[in-house]
């Protein structure tokens, strides 16, 4: 018998490296990325949107890598939490979270990286009501979350002192 | 410069080691475990409460391209437990008959998950259905049938009574009852379960990847269960996104992975989704308790009796099945912090046609809170007195330790009266009330809620392993440098960083020269796991004398060496040295280069090289970590919702390691209590379907659901090693109690009383209008 | 919880996703992906072929003309919540899409979903019939308008074909000035009950989501100035409205009390 599907080639942009990848039509991006692409920080928790451990940026805005097809995202900047790490150490938030303990099992922290980098990218005065509300679609359950809007809220003083 | 103090890493407010790896996207989660040929599994669940199968046709599966195999009960027929212990024991594939919704009943192995979906769409299953029973009152009366035709529905029955409870019941001036209802509910660690096999080519053993709390219980249990000799298996955990007791099982799909990768020679790969998740993950919670409360006019109370029920599903979960847990242990710390003396308990469990209950953090503990808050709330308002002063006076002095509670168990020396009293001056209960009725006249209700709570840590025999000891290997290496290893299964709690602390003090190496390893069985020496608050206590116990008698080697060898006294040798900075002659030091590196090297130096009677294994088995059977939450909240009274604006905590977990973990820990179990209060309820349908099966029908708390927490820490040490309390499951024990207290109070002049976890907008608005009519 | 297989097509313009749909029985529309994405990984909806609509321009458009606000189907949650001439000519608009799911969420999905999709309690369908918007649909055989309050047809469903494509919605200006409330038990979530409340010289109306099977507008001659009256009025508007649990009912005179209030505020 055939084969269920056809594949076909699609060039993914993923932390400003092109990558030549075949894929089935109705693989998600999260999946593409994850298991073809080999980045698998970027977790999955729901495939339904709801938990945000998926999260990426396309072209700088934080969306659902699950709830997206990876032919979707050809002609677009995908940046995952790979892309937001230094090639030595870790970036500011990162450093931040470290020193605030805004993670415990780490699962959820990819996605929440990624949302609270895209806020302050955006929103450098954001305040403690900002960060939580930009924070809502990312569900953590060990830390109960007052550590990691700590530790955003470190990084933006941190990034208006320099 | 060798003088200089020894840093101490106990207590210090240490960056995580985990963390790098975790922030970066570089750690490795189950399903990030890929290695060429991997397979993967679905499973074809039953659709049904309750059927029987009259036939399998999986022809059609196993003929799409891209398909291995297709398994049903005759390619793997293990069942978990023989039926000797609770007479029916779950096949890990249906074997002619279905008992809840979602128990796998054919797995599908093929290229990837996919393919696997869409081949178990094919599989044709011929049901019959027949009755549910999803009625735990009606179960316990063997209706409207029996779940298992072989084995009555109760399948849990205890009674105990303190000796003159009658009469002393009989005989208190006041009475009251109540009932209390916790409604299912379940874990959801983020990371979802999993596990992958595939056969050493190498050695011939079997390695599992498991996203387990417990190591080598999970071998222990594929080692029996399929018959192969521990020494042919190999667990391995890798990091683990979550667990909260829920992964502390051994589940149909983990053999089922097993037996597939063993029988297909292929690796061998399953990772729950969302919706397997809340189907198939234990479920806990779902018990009702009968209260009467006898007590003085003080608001004393003098006896509590108590029938305990818990539905605990289709079957007894393996290797414990939680609605024993929470029963009896609920029944065994009903009294909570107080000094009741009469005590009297029936507990029932039931079988179900429903997910079997597990654990889920806290286990027994947040109901057995919510009942003795809730009582102790009862009687002040029955009384008109204010409910703390009700708790001072029911409260255990603080020269009543050790104290013999009214169901036998004995607790260590707490510091309960201090923990409320301090946590009340934290959120300000005097000037609560004056706040609370100037805001009811603008129409707005506002409650303080408190709950004072025990934490039984370290239990000898915890849900997560039967053993009640740890163990620990060091390895000082060559180099100098400390490899450690235990038999943990952490899932965030940060084990690399607080063992390496414990270690870095015994030995005086510096805390960045030790790793911790855990989570393989090959590497790991025989422990418990990571369940019941016991890796602080027991864990870290081991940690301890591991790291004591490794110390003592090291004092023996510089005292050879620097030829002294061995009572005149500090060790410090990865340093030895004569006390007060800082000249006369060897470099611990140096040690280890002779114990490996220049072995003839060696002193004597000592081995060659620097490596122990030290068990550590506490005197005490349990430790009790106790402390205050207390919630401030506020009503809406016209729509129902409830919001928790104000949060204290004053918690006492003995010595600390690292404050900062445990604050991280007390604030997510808070969340989790807010979830348990208000949010969270798995539901099942009049036949027994499970309606809430997705992430937007099971709510968890986000982060605008959360206030902030203000943690204060009280230290009464144990008497074990380290004076070390377990402290993983008590802010989720205390948090719920406390939410409802609350809700309870700010609708007071309403009459209302909270008796149902969680209590959801509609309740609140009945128990609104309710007041109203009356 | 994986989709099953189909096939897929971009479409440049609509007229490609008109031809895509129209050959294909089996093809839907796929724009944000925000609710049918998740309907396809439980398996729930299982479309053949995939038109994506994501790369055509001129359904991304938010223009004024004479006397409607024109706004593309594929104009997305976050676009609505903060675009200028939205904000100025129907602020009430980008109030309720602030308040759609969260943030990622926000930026796929797409006014032409919502509508399209059709959930009870989703805040834009509603927008749409308070506003008394039109929808625009293009087929095969042309384009045809029909005021929202058509286009509802009841839970989940409209009065789309299978071969069309909603290209529009266009708002009549002056925008009715009204006020917004929700109850959520967390925020990001659909709605328990919403309302929409007009209290504009023109017209008084109440205009509900998650509490009937459609949005339904509900004109009154006038709201009563005592809470009372006015209360007692909304809940027998409310109780003409069918819906599954009494418990709404309450929530819905609440909200749309709330929604007055905040209507007065409006001005
Ligand atoms: C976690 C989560 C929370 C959410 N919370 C909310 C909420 O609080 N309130 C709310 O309203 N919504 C909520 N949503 C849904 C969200 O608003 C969706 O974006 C919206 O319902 C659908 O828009 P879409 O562009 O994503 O459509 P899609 O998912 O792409 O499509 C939905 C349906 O519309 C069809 N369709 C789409 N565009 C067109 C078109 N132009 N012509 C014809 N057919 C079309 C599709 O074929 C499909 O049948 C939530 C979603 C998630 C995942
Ligand atoms: S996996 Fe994408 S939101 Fe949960
Ligand atoms: S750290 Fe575990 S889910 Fe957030």
């Amino acid at each position: 018998m055939a084969a269920v599907e056809d594949r076909i080639s699609i060039q993914l942009q993923v932390n400003g490296r092109q990558h030549q990848v075949e894929v089935a039509p109705r693989w998600t991006l999260a999946d593409v990325l994850r298991h073809q692409i080999g980045l698998t920080g970027t977790h999955i928790g729901c495939e339904q949107g709801v938990c945000g451990a998926c999260t990426v940026l396309l072209d700088g805005e934080p969306v659902r890598s699950c709830l997206m097809f990876a032919v979707q995202a050809q002609g677009h900047h995908v940046t995952t939490v790979e892309g937001v790490t230094p090639e030595t150490g870790l970036s500011p938030l990162q450093e931040s979270f470290r020193d605030h303990h805004a993670l415990q099992c780490g699962y959820c922290t990819p996605g929440m990286l990624l949302t609270a980098q895209a806020l302050l990218d955006r929103n450098p005065t954001a305040d403690e009501g900002a960060v939580r509300e930009a924070l809502t679609g990312n569900l953590c359950r060990c830390t109960g979350y007052q550590f990691i809007v700590d530790a955003v809220l470190a990084a933006r003083d941190q990034g208006r002192d320099e | 410069m060798a003088q200089a103090m020894r840093p101490q890493m106990m207590g210090a407010r240490v960056s995580r080691v985990e963390d790098p790896r975790l922030l970066s996207g570089q750690a490795r989660f189950l399903d990030d475990i890929q290695v060429p040929g991997m397979l993967e599994v679905a499973f074809v669940r039953s659709p049904h409460a309750a059927a029987r199968i009259r036939g399998i046709h999986t022809e059609k599966a196993v003929q799409y391209p891209g398909v291995h195999a297709v398994l049903t009960h005759q390619e793997c027929s293990v069942l978990l437990w023989e039926r000797d212990t609770y007479k029916v024991g779950q096949p890990v594939l249906a074997n002619g008959e279905v008992c809840y919704v979602g128990q796998p009943v054919v797995a599908i192995v093929a290229e990837n998950r996919y393919v696997a979906e869409d081949a178990a769409e094919l599989v044709v299953v011929e049901y019959e259905p027949v009755t549910p029973v999803l009625d735990m009152r009606e179960s316990i009366l063997e209706q409207p049938r029996r779940v298992h035709p072989e084995a009555e529905n109760v399948f849990f029955h205890k009674k105990y009574a303190t000796p003159g409870f009658d009469e002393a019941f009989a005989k208190a001036p006041h009475h009251l009852t109540a009932s209390f209802r916790t409604n299912r509910q379940t874990a959801v660690s983020m990371e979802p379960r999993g596990t992958a096999a595939m056969v050493d080519a190498a050695s011939g053993r079997v390695t599992v990847y498991a996203s387990t709390q417990s190591p080598h219980r999970m071998r222990e249990d594929i080692s029996h269960l399929m018959e192969i000799p521990e020494h042919l298996v190999r667990v391995i955990v890798p990091e683990v996104g979550g667990g909260f007791g829920m992964k502390a099982n051994c589940y149909p799909e983990d053999i089922v992975v097993v037996a597939a990768a063993l029988k297909y020679k292929k690796p061998v790969k399953w990772v729950s989704d969302r919706m397997e998740s809340l189907e198939t993950d234990v479920h806990a919670r779902d018990d009702i308790h009968d209260v009467e409360v006898a007590f003085d006019g003080d608001g004393k109370i003098i006896a509590i009796r108590d029938h305990l029920m818990a539905d605990g599903g289709a079957y007894p979960a393996y290797p414990f099945s939680g609605a024993v847990g929470e029963t009896s242990l609920a029944s065994r710390v009903l009294t909570g912090p107080y000094d009741i003396p009469h005590l009297a308990t029936e507990i029932h469990c039931t079988y179900s046609n429903k997910t079997p209950l597990g654990a889920y953090r806290g286990v027994w503990g947040p109901i057995a809170s919510f009942i003795q808050e809730g009582v102790v709330d009862r009687v002040a308002r029955h009384l008109g007195l204010d409910s703390a002063e009700v708790r001072r006076r029911n409260m255990i002095r603080p020269g009543q330790f050790p104290y013999r509670n009214a169901a036998g168990m004995v607790y260590d020396e707490g510091s309960y009266l201090q923990s409320m009293e301090e946590a009340l001056t934290l959120i300000g209960y005097e000037g609560f009330r004056a706040r609370q009725a100037k805001l009811r006249e603008e129409g707005r209700y506002l409650g303080i809620g408190i709950s004072v709570f025990v934490e039984p840590t370290a239990m000898a025999s915890s849900e997560a392993g039967s053993v009640g000891y740890e163990s620990c290997t060091i390895r000082i290496e060559p180099s100098g440098k400390v490899t450690a290893a235990l038999g943990l299964g952490p899932s965030g709690q940060g084990h690399e960083t607080t063992m390496a602390q414990i270690i870095a003090d015994q030995l005086g190496v510096r805390f960045e020269d030790i790793v911790i390893l855990h989570g393989d069985t090959d590497s790991a020496p025989f422990g418990g796991g990571t369940g019941g608050s016991r890796s602080g206590p027991i864990g870290g116990g081991a940690a301890l004398v591991a790291g004591r008698q490794m110390r003592e080697r090291l004092v023996k060898y510089a005292a050879s060496l620097l030829e002294a006294g061995e009572e005149d040798i500090e060790l410090g900075n990865g340093q030895a040295w004569v006390a007060g002659v800082p000249d006369r030091s060897i470099a611990i590196r140096t040690i280890a280069e002779t114990a490996y090297t220049n072995v003839r130096k060696i002193p004597e009677g000592l081995p060659i090289g620097l490596e122990l294994t030290a068990r550590y088995l506490p005197k005490r059977p349990v430790t009790f970590s106790n402390g205050t939450h207390i919630a401030e909240v506020e009503v809406d009274i016209h729509t129902g919702v409830v919001e928790v604006t104000r949060y204290a905590v004053v918690n006492d977990c003995g010595t600390l390691i690292n404050p900062t973990i445990v604050e991280g820990q007390i604030h997510g179990g808070v969340a989790q209590g807010i979830g348990s209060a208000i949010l969270e309820a798995l539901h099942y349908d009049e036949d027994g379907q499970l309606v809430t099966t997705s992430l937007l029908d099971y709510l968890l708390p986000e982060s605008t659901d959360v206030p902030r927490i203000d943690v204060r820490h009280l230290e009464t040490p144990s008497e074990g090693e380290g004076g070390i309390k377990g402290m993983g499951e008590g802010s989720l024990i205390a948090a719920p109690a406390a939410i409802v207290n609350a809700i309870s109070d700010a609708l007071t002049p309403f009459d209302g009383m909270v008796d149902t976890l969680p209590v959801t907008p509609p309740m609140v608005l009945q128990m609104v209008s309710g007041g109203r009519t009356r | 919880m994986k989709p099953a297989v189909f096939q897929y097509r971009k479409a440049e313009t609509t007229r490609e996703a008109l031809e895509a749909l129209g050959t294909n029985p089996g093809a839907k529309v796929l724009a944000g992906g925000q609710s049918l994405v998740p309907l396809m990984n439980f398996r729930l909806s299982r479309p053949d072929v995939l038109v994506d609509i994501n790369g055509i321009e001129e359904l991304t458009l938010v223009e004024k003309l004479d006397q409607t606000l024109a706004i593309g189907a594929l104009v997305r949650h976050s676009t609505l919540s903060q675009h200028p001439l939205i904000e100025r000519e129907v602020p009430v608009l980008a109030e309720a899409a602030r308040h759609i799911g969260h943030w990622a969420i926000r930026n796929r999905g797409t006014i032409g979903g919502s509508a399209v999709h059709a959930d009870p309690a989703a805040e834009l369908p509603a927008a749409l019939v308070a506003l008394r918007a039109s929808v625009v649909v293009g087929a095969p055989r042309g384009e045809r308008t029909m005021p929202a309050d058509e286009f509802f047809l009841g839970y989940y469903t409209t009065a789309l074909a299978q071969d069309e494509l909603v290209m529009r919605f266009e708002i009549p200006l002056p925008a009715r000035r009204m006020g917004f409330s929700e109850v959520v038990r967390r925020p990001g979530d659909f709605a328990l009950v919403g309302a929409y409340v007009e209290d504009s010289d023109a017209e008084a109306a109440v205009t509900w989501f998650g509490l009937g099977a459609m949005p339904e507008r509900q004109v009154v001659e006038a709201w009563p100035k005592g809470q009372d009256e006015r209360q007692a009025l909304l809940e027998r508007l409310a109780r003409e409205v069918q819906s599954d649990d009494e418990y709404k009912y309450a929530m819905a005179v609440n909200v749309a009390e709330r929604a007055y209030l905040a209507a007065q505020k409006e001005g």
